[in-house]
């Protein structure tokens, strides 16, 4: 154990101390506790190259001399150190609390990558707090994360199709995770569950650009009424004074046009997803009632009704 | 065979801290100890092997230079290709920033403060400008309620209750808020019930002082981590069992449920815990005919019923 460990030490140390690339048979030579015989020394540096990448060490392949044929390593120093960042006493506190307030789910593994991150900064500062929130941590969220800082192209499957976007950015909201950004295929701003994508593989970086002004927010449509392509209709529902103040904080007072001496509230809505309107409605129970259009308010009825027969089949 | 699988974490550490004793000479075991969250011990083996880590020829001007006075401050030289720590990880730079975006998030954090500056460098240096961001429902009564947490004070809450659909009033002893799943919850004794309950705060209509003080239960003075899943079946709810048509999947994705069995013609036939009758009522209506009930005999009308109560809104004749 203390071998290997102190055998990568060296290799990291001259790997990014070297001018040039050093060949496999140079490495061998320079640092001490590798195997005689090329097939045993190779399997070794192999599985040390996998180790030191593994924890994000930049081990680059590039030739030895311009244009000549031979191969070899080296840690280019301006990938591998972390830039200044020269953090105050107070800022390291206040990131420990972070780490500390805020659980990224995932178990240790995601609480030991906070902790490995904070070390690099300059260790554990200051206290820590107590449990604010959970946050879920997801195998997508560091690709496509890396795919928006580089600027890259995105494909993944997102409900068993294929998908193509141009990341802008990943926005938490309601408990979930999403990424927003343009569709090449809808040729629009588009967001995406990411708890719902898979197999996400980067472009090329710099395949696009940020639009000017842009707000990750604002692309994901809150509202799920809102959240469709159909023709808008602005929708009257009367809602109960029961109901009235849980909804009104859920969905905001802009929304409220009318407040009656009883308590109960008109509000409107844009829909543009008749299903998700309906189930928002419905969600409210006998406390709501669509008053317009005429043809929404028929939606819910002949929705009801189809309930009240298929139980007399 | 497998590579020894500890020696990745180790060598991580290593590569963070010669480069923090080499910014801070001096500094003593216990205080690297303590930042970096590792016995003193485990720390002395770190550096009873760095003497041993250099460059060729490995002469003594070559290798690393650790010296540990007896009062226990540490020392040490030749180490410039460490003089600065290993980049983050792409995992790493996003598990801070969202944490800190996070904790930024939280009604009541200082916008300009320290963790918002540090987010900006941090930030910077990630590459992630605004293009990283968490968002949680922001409500009033989030401070007054950690106030009153903080203070030990009593508080009088209304509160809807969704899975009986009615308001009461209540006296609590406010005991944590936190934030999962979407939204904010308030873990609290209640003097009501005689026990300890959640309440999603976006239901709290309204928080008043009572004037009293509580002694916080030594279980439960913040020193234990919460276990943030939040709804636990009861052994004593109900249970149904229903098939869901293939467009109702996401109620599997979205409620626990205690059996699921595919059926060949794409259905499924899901077991669920039933907390309350409401709920069952809305998710029946929303569901429509990609619902049906099999089991207990007794919840098969549950849909119509339900379905009747609100057509009776809209006075519409049916049978």
């Amino acid at each position: 154990m203390i071998d290997r460990l102190e055998r990568l030490t060296n290799l990291v140390a001259n790997l990014l101390a070297t001018k040039r690339p050093l060949t496999l048979e140079e490495i061998v030579e320079l640092v001490p506790g590798y195997p005689t015989g090329k097939a045993a020394y190779r399997r070794q540096f192999e599985r040390d190259k996998d180790t030191l990448r593994g924890i994000g060490v930049p081990v680059s392949l590039e030739t030895v001399h311009d244009g000549g044929p031979e191969i070899g390593y080296r840690i280019p120093p301006d990938l591998y150190y972390l830039p200044k960042l020269d953090l105050t006493k107070e800022e390291q506190a206040a990131l420990h609390v972070a780490v500390t307030a805020v659980r990224l789910d995932g178990g240790e593994d995601g609480i030991g990558t906070a902790r490995g991150a904070l070390r690099k900064l300059g260790g554990l500062q200051g206290e820590a707090a107590p449990v604010l929130a959970a946050l879920p941590t997801l195998p997508e969220l560091a690709p496509l994360f890396n795919a928006y800082r580089q600027r890259a192209s995105v494909t993944f499957s997102f409900r068993g199709k294929t998908r193509q976007i141009d990341p802008w950015g990943i926005l938490f909201r309601h408990g979930h995770w999403y990424v927003i950004g343009h569709d090449h295929d809808r040729d629009a701003p588009r967001s995406f569950r990411v708890d719902r994508i898979n197999d996400v593989v980067l472009g090329t970086p710099g395949s696009f650009e940020l639009p000017q002004g842009l707000d990750p927010g604002s692309v994901l449509r809150d509202d799920p009424w809102n959240f469709g392509n159909e023709e808008p209709l602005e929708a009257r529902v009367l809602v109960d004074a029961a109901a009235a103040p849980t909804l009104v904080a859920e969905i905001g007072a802009e929304h409220v046009v009318e407040r009656n001496a009883d308590g109960s509230i008109v509000i409107s809505l844009s829909v543009t997803n008749r299903d998700a309107f309906r189930s928002f409605v419905l969600d409210l129970l006998d406390h709501a009632e669509v008053l317009e259009p005429a043809e929404l308010r028929a939606d819910i009825v002949d929705w009801l009704e189809s309930l009240t027969t298929a139980a007399q089949r | 065979m497998s590579p020894r699988p500890t020696v990745g974490p180790r060598l991580e550490r290593v590569l963070a801290l010669v480069p923090f004793l080499a910014a801070n000479p001096g500094v003593t075991l216990d205080e690297v100890a303590t930042r970096f969250g590792v016995a003193a011990r485990e720390l002395e083996r770190d550096l009873e092997f760095l003497p041993f880590c250099g460059l060729p020829p490995y002469s003594p001007d070559r290798l690393i230079d650790v010296e540990i006075t007896d009062d226990g401050s540490i020392r040490i030289r030749f180490a410039e290709y460490f003089e600065r720590p290993l980049q983050l990880t792409t995992d790493e730079g996003f598990a801070l920033l969202s944490a800190g975006r996070a904790l930024l998030a939280v009604p009541g954090s200082d916008p300009s403060g320290p963790l918002a500056s540090a987010l900006e460098k941090l930030a910077a240096v990630v590459g992630s400008g605004e293009g990283l961001e968490v968002d949680f429902a922001a409500s009033d009564l989030l401070v007054p309620l950690r106030d009153a947490i903080a203070r030990g004070n009593c508080v009088e809450i209304d509160y809807y209750s969704a899975g009986r659909d009615a308001s009461s009033t209540r006296v609590i002893e406010p005991a944590l808020v936190f934030h999962a799943f979407g939204h904010w919850y308030l873990d609290a004794y209640c003097r009501v019930a005689g026990d300890e309950r959640l309440f999603r705060v976006d239901r709290v209509l309204s928080v008043r002082p009572t004037g009293e003080h509580f002694e916080p239960a030594a279980s439960r003075s913040g020193a234990t981590t919460p276990e943030l899943g939040v709804f636990h079946p009861a052994a004593s709810d109900d249970r149904v069992t229903l098939r869901l048509l293939p467009s109702a999947d996401w109620v599997i994705d979205t409620y626990p449920t205690e059996s699921v069995t595919r059926e060949p013609d794409g259905s499924s036939v899901v077991v669920l815990a039933v907390s309350g009758q409401v709920w069952l009522e809305r998710l029946l209506l929303r569901l429509g005919g990609a619902a049906e009930i099999l089991d207990p005999p007794e919840y098969r009308g549950r849909q119509a019923t339900a379905a009747r109560r609100v057509l009776a809104r809209y006075a519409v004749a049916h049978e």
